[in-house]
């Protein structure tokens, strides 16, 4: 009987508890989670613009889902540039965090129920090319002028083409840029009599010594030594350079309209990779537990990298361009014939949901302002841990920022290699999907040509 | 029954059945409805009014020549029919093996075995995709070690083997309440006829099938419901380990559905289509409790 | 009577069977086993490729990576009902707690939803059960059919208009989008009805001879009878909620919002894996409900085992 009325008391004070905690109303949000809107303040009040942004907008808070993009996905980091950006406008900023294995689902069920938030950041083949172009992002054409142009054409003049729609709206504000490449582990390859075959001052290999080397580390460890992952789309980049690189193969045409993977190259380049002891299909490993693998000192090379994981390998704090174990880790252009890769670029920036309210795409403006072409630039950069897509912003040099970091001044050898950026071909999310799930039939010994021409014939049906 | 009294009764029972129905009906019966006129048209995501151009069938005869639905549609099967009855059977013995027991031992084994259940599927298949980890994983070293096989197999990435992992996880995750129920099923058998049986000598067998298990048919029938229920619950775990592959080797219908609706974007949103295989698999579903509850009243 | 063979058999295959039993339960124990010291780990043992299995140390790196990786208000109270009146649609908000590692925001979220779906589905299931049981109104086969073809429906299929309808409503990102289709799932009433056959009909009969109104009725003489199956519906309901992970995921946007499930798969979803975070996120998801089912787990097999075996 005690016990009885014990539990009974101690339900009644959850439920009261947590009746209490979350109101009635539930617990959905309108406050930003940062504590950092000095109490009393309305936007009238406190906002003060600096000279260069457009006029103080009406809204009070507009929400930002960002991918994990360098440090934009801590927290902490984000925070301080959020809380600078408040304190400048008046404007907060209610920030949330996707991933890349459920953040598409939900963006799309928040567009399904209308729940999308103000701003969103990422790179053109979502934005653009998927979103954009099924018309749910506003256009920010208007934010670039004269100057702006010629400052992010004078890094790249690839960039501001990917941020473009076929039909001539701009619909990412850029920030950052990188070329993604893969890595080696220096203490094996050295174990195994395999750094002979590598460039260690440009970063390059051919096939053929990339061939060899594979040889000569399956020689000396058991298992796999590089594995071809294949379990989803994230860090598909990597293997499409991979395989688009060992014979020049190609993956689209150079008008972004079709795509050309079945490619008598590729089709080389898989049968290559298929036969080659210690390379494998492995499609229970994405990008990301690749990555976790290869830092673990398990796989000895990394296909899926970048420069943000030489600077913090594994996201794991244990140190720059060291494995858990203490090899050291080398970033690689992927190995082609000549040497010369085409890398995969990653471009990522900001775009805006049309939600219907001007006076929160006028603040969603401001934050891209803010965070793009602005004095903070270097700040929003540098979370980023990825290259600046301008050379410079409202008068700030933006070339020399990472000047007194040895790693990234040693990546920039691979920016010469940043080929097309043809993620933005039309049907890219289909076509994506087809191309790791060949990837997993040409594993379990599909025949190549086939499986190559089948799927992409799909994508290209997705491509209309 | 009078009319007055059967007015009565009829204001009575919808009176209490007025709660449930609000929500049985504002969240399950009218979203149905809404799926099965859904599915007869384009609807997609990026529609902007609420239904999109009707097309009639077109969506279902579009699944009929869909491979991977298909697909789908066999592995729902296959996990419906091979875990309902190794979750019965298993719990049946270990009910069996367990229930003669002490109390201290009997309500150690009975929350050992319903601890999956209560940890969740989220934080279990943390640990079992470690365990079944190609290059790392326990399973591997444990089998390598006791030389069972000489190169690492890949569970999860291997089409052989990657549903057969899933249905191990969601074995242990459905065995809890079953045992339970078999325990004091087992506890609450008429004794005297088993004396009886013995007296009459009777082997351990026949008493068991011929004395305990005609006792316990509502039970089983039970189980089998609610193994049924919770077999198509394995949607996290797809989620989480396999996104499907390899080769859409776990692909179920009601993961199909919802990468239809929202992973792949271009194809996609297709709402009208995604309904469609759901009207289908309702379909599935309803005729097999329909049968499962003939059963029931037939014993 | 007995041979000494047989007897000898019977034996081995009883210690046969214990021995079994308790290979099995160590099997079933291992993931908790392994979630628990692996929270504690410092990262050279977790990503050691060759299993460790106990911490060479117990540190709490895990811990503070997990709580110091996002922040969220404790608490917001909204107005209820308010978004139907707001522009934005979204609800008032009039008091806000304070800023703290989301992990506990994420609990509060959790039990918050897990109860509200538990009492809500105890009160409507245990009402609709017994009309179900014991009520002869017209149109009970059909509702009843009904019911039991629903029960076994997944929710996918019927996603897409939910998560629609839920937006219409201006439920989206709110624990109710999660609630309120749990307490539509029929398995509590088809429970309940299974409870409430065995309450005897005179019982009630004579209820009505005295005059006793049919809420009465219900609250005083149906209610204590199927309090078992109440209990065991309460548990069931509270652990499923907890351990839900579909609606969530497309209902839930907003971190804030987030139960501690969704929260740990999207920390398992991140561009790269940290194993030790997930450990100790899983572990905090696990061990309440764990403690939660020790203490109630007496009354659970009760409520469980009476339910079934009179079905």
């Amino acid at each position: 009987m005690k016990m009885k009325k014990l539990i009974a008391a101690a339900l009644a004070m959850s439920m009261t508890l947590a009746l209490a905690a979350c109101g009635g109303g539930g617990a959905a949000s309108s406050k930003p989670s940062s504590g950092s809107q000095p109490a009393g303040s309305t936007p009238a009040a406190s906002s003060q613009p600096a000279a260069s942004n457009p006029a103080p907008s009406g809204a009070s808070e507009i929400t930002l889902w960002t991918y994990p993009i360098g440090n934009w996905k801590d927290e902490n980091e984000v925070k301080k540039l959020t809380d600078a950006f408040t304190a400048e406008t008046g404007v907060a900023v209610k920030v949330e965090y996707l991933d890349y294995t459920a953040g598409d689902d939900r963006v799309n069920t928040a567009i399904t129920a209308k729940g999308t938030p103000d701003l969103i950041m990422e790179g053109p083949e979502r934005l653009v090319a998927n979103w954009g172009a099924n018309g749910h992002m506003v256009d920010l054409k208007d934010m670039f002028d004269e100057t702006d142009l010629a400052e992010i054409n004078g890094v790249n003049e690839g960039v501001m083409k990917a941020c473009t729609h076929t039909n001539g709206a701009v619909y990412e504000y850029p920030l950052v840029m990188t070329a993604h490449c893969m890595a080696i582990n220096k203490n094996a390859f050295e174990e195994a009599g395999a750094l002979q075959y590598v460039d260690l001052e440009n970063h390059t290999w051919t096939t053929e010594n990339f061939i060899k080397a594979v040889e000569a580390l399956s020689g000396k460890f058991d298992g796999t030594v590089g594995a071809v992952f294949c379990a989803g789309q994230g860090g598909d980049q990597g293997t499409r350079a991979l395989v688009n690189n060992l014979y020049g193969g190609t993956f689209t045409n150079a008008e972004h309209t079709q795509y050309l993977w079945n490619d008598p190259n590729n089709v080389k380049a898989l049968e290559q990779l298929k036969g080659m002891k210690g390379i494998a299909f492995d499609p229970s490993l994405d990008g990301g537990k690749e990555i976790t693998a290869f830092y673990q000192g398990i796989l000895k090379m990394a296909f899926c990298w970048n420069i943000a994981q030489q600077l913090d390998p594994n996201s794991a704090g244990t140190g720059a361009e060291k494995t858990i174990t203490g090899d050291d880790i080398v970033f690689m252009s992927f190995p082609s014939e000549t040497g010369e890769s085409q890398l995969c670029g990653g471009i990522w920036g900001f775009g805006i949901f049309d939600n219907g309210d001007q006076a929160r795409i006028d603040a969603s403006k401001q934050f891209i302002k803010f965070m793009c072409d602005s004095a903070h630039t270097v700040d929003a950069v540098k979370t980023a841990n990825y290259f600046a897509v301008r050379t410079a912003a409202e008068g700030t040099d933006l070339s020399g920022i990472w000047a007194d970091n040895p790693i990234m001044a040693e990546y920039t050898k691979l920016m010469p290699y940043l080929g097309d950026y043809y993620q933005v071909t039309t049907g890219w999310a289909a076509a994506r999907t087809e191309w790791w799930n060949m990837l997993q039939e040409v594993g379990t010994g599909a025949d190549v040509a086939t499986v190559l021409a089948a799927h992409e014939a799909v994508a290209n049906s997705a491509a209309g | 029954m009078s009319r007055a009294l059967q007015r009565r009764e009829d204001v009575a029972g919808y009176l209490f059945m007025l709660p449930s129905l609000i929500f049985f009906v504002g969240f399950v019966i009218i979203p149905m409805f809404i799926c099965i006129f859904t599915s007869l048209t384009a609807s997609n995501m990026n529609d902007t009014t609420m239904f999109g151009q009707f097309v009639g069938l077109k969506n279902f005869a579009k699944l009929f020549e869909d491979k991977v639905f298909q697909k789908g549609l066999v592995n729902t099967f296959i996990i419906v029919i091979v875990s309902v009855p190794t979750v019965c059977a298993f719990s049946l013995w270990v009910g069996s093996a367990i229930y003669k027991l002490n109390n201290v031992a009997l309500s150690a084994f009975r929350c050992i075995f319903y601890l999956p259940v209560v940890t969740g599927s989220v934080a279990v298949t943390v640990v079992w995709r470690w365990m079944y980890d190609n290059y790392t994983g326990i399973l591997n070293t444990a089998l390598k070690g006791a030389g069972l096989i000489e190169q690492n197999i890949n569970w999860l990435g291997d089409p052989k083997t990657a549903l057969g992992c899933i249905i191990v996880i969601l074995f242990t995750t459905s065995v809890g309440q079953p045992i339970v129920l078999y325990v004091s099923a087992l506890g609450n058998v008429d004794t005297t006829l088993i004396e009886a049986a013995e007296v009459d000598g009777a082997t351990d067998m026949q008493v068991f099938w011929q004395v305990k298990w005609p006792q316990m048919m509502p039970t089983t029938l039970y189980i089998l419901v609610i193994t049924t229920i919770n077999s198509f619950q394995c949607f996290a775990l797809i989620q989480l380990l396999t996104q499907g592959g390899p080769n859409h080797s776990t692909d179920t219908v009601m993961y199909y559905i919802y990468y239809t609706a929202f992973k792949l974007t271009e194809q996609a949103g297709h709402f009208g289509y995604a309904n469609a295989m759901g009207v289908v698999l309702a379909i599935f579903i309803g005729i097999m409790s329909a049968i499962q509850f003939r059963l029931a009243k037939e014993k | 009577m007995l041979t000494a063979n047989e007897a000898a058999r019977k034996k081995a295959y009883k210690v046969i069977s214990v021995i079994v039993l308790v290979i099995l339960a160590f099997l079933f124990l291992f993931p908790l086993y392994w979630i628990i010291t692996g929270a504690f780990k410092p990262s050279v043992d977790i990503y050691n490729p060759k299993p460790v299995w106990w911490p060479t140390e117990w540190v709490k790196t895990n811990f503070n990576d997990l709580f110091n990786k996002r922040t969220a208000p404790l608490w917001e109270l909204a107005v209820p009902f308010s978004q139907f009146f707001t522009d934005s649609h979204k609800p008032l908000i009039w008091s806000t707690g304070p800023v703290l590692p989301a992990a506990f925001r994420w609990l509060i979220n959790t039990v918050f939803m897990s109860v509200a779906a538990m009492l809500l589905t105890c009160v409507t299931a245990a009402m609709a059960g017994y009309a179900l049981a014991k009520k002869r109104f017209r149109g009970r086969a059909i509702v009843f059919s009904l019911i039991v073809c629903a029960m076994a429906l997944p929710k996918q299929v019927i996603l897409i208009p939910l998560l629609k309808e839920m937006a219409g409503l201006h439920m989206y990102d709110t624990l109710w989008a999660v609630i309120l289709p749990t307490v539509g799932w029929p398995f509590g009433v088809f429970l309940m009805k299974q409870f409430s056959e065995s309450i005897p009909g005179e019982i009630l009969e004579a209820a009505r001879v005295d005059g006793s109104s049919e809420f009465r009725t219900f609250s005083t003489i149906v209610i204590p009878m199927v309090k078992p199956g109440i209990g065991a519906l309460a548990i069931f309901t509270f652990i499923n909620a907890w351990n839900d992970y579909f609606m969530q995921l497309v209902m839930l946007p907003s971190g804030s919002n987030s139960t501690i499930s969704l929260g740990i798969s999207t920390l398992q979803n991140d561009t790269t894996v940290n194993m030790g975070l997930l450990m100790a996120g899983a572990a905090l998801a696990a061990v309440p409900i764990i403690i939660v089912f020790l203490i109630f787990q007496k009354y659970f097999t009760q409520g469980i085992t009476m339910g079934a075996v009179k079905g």
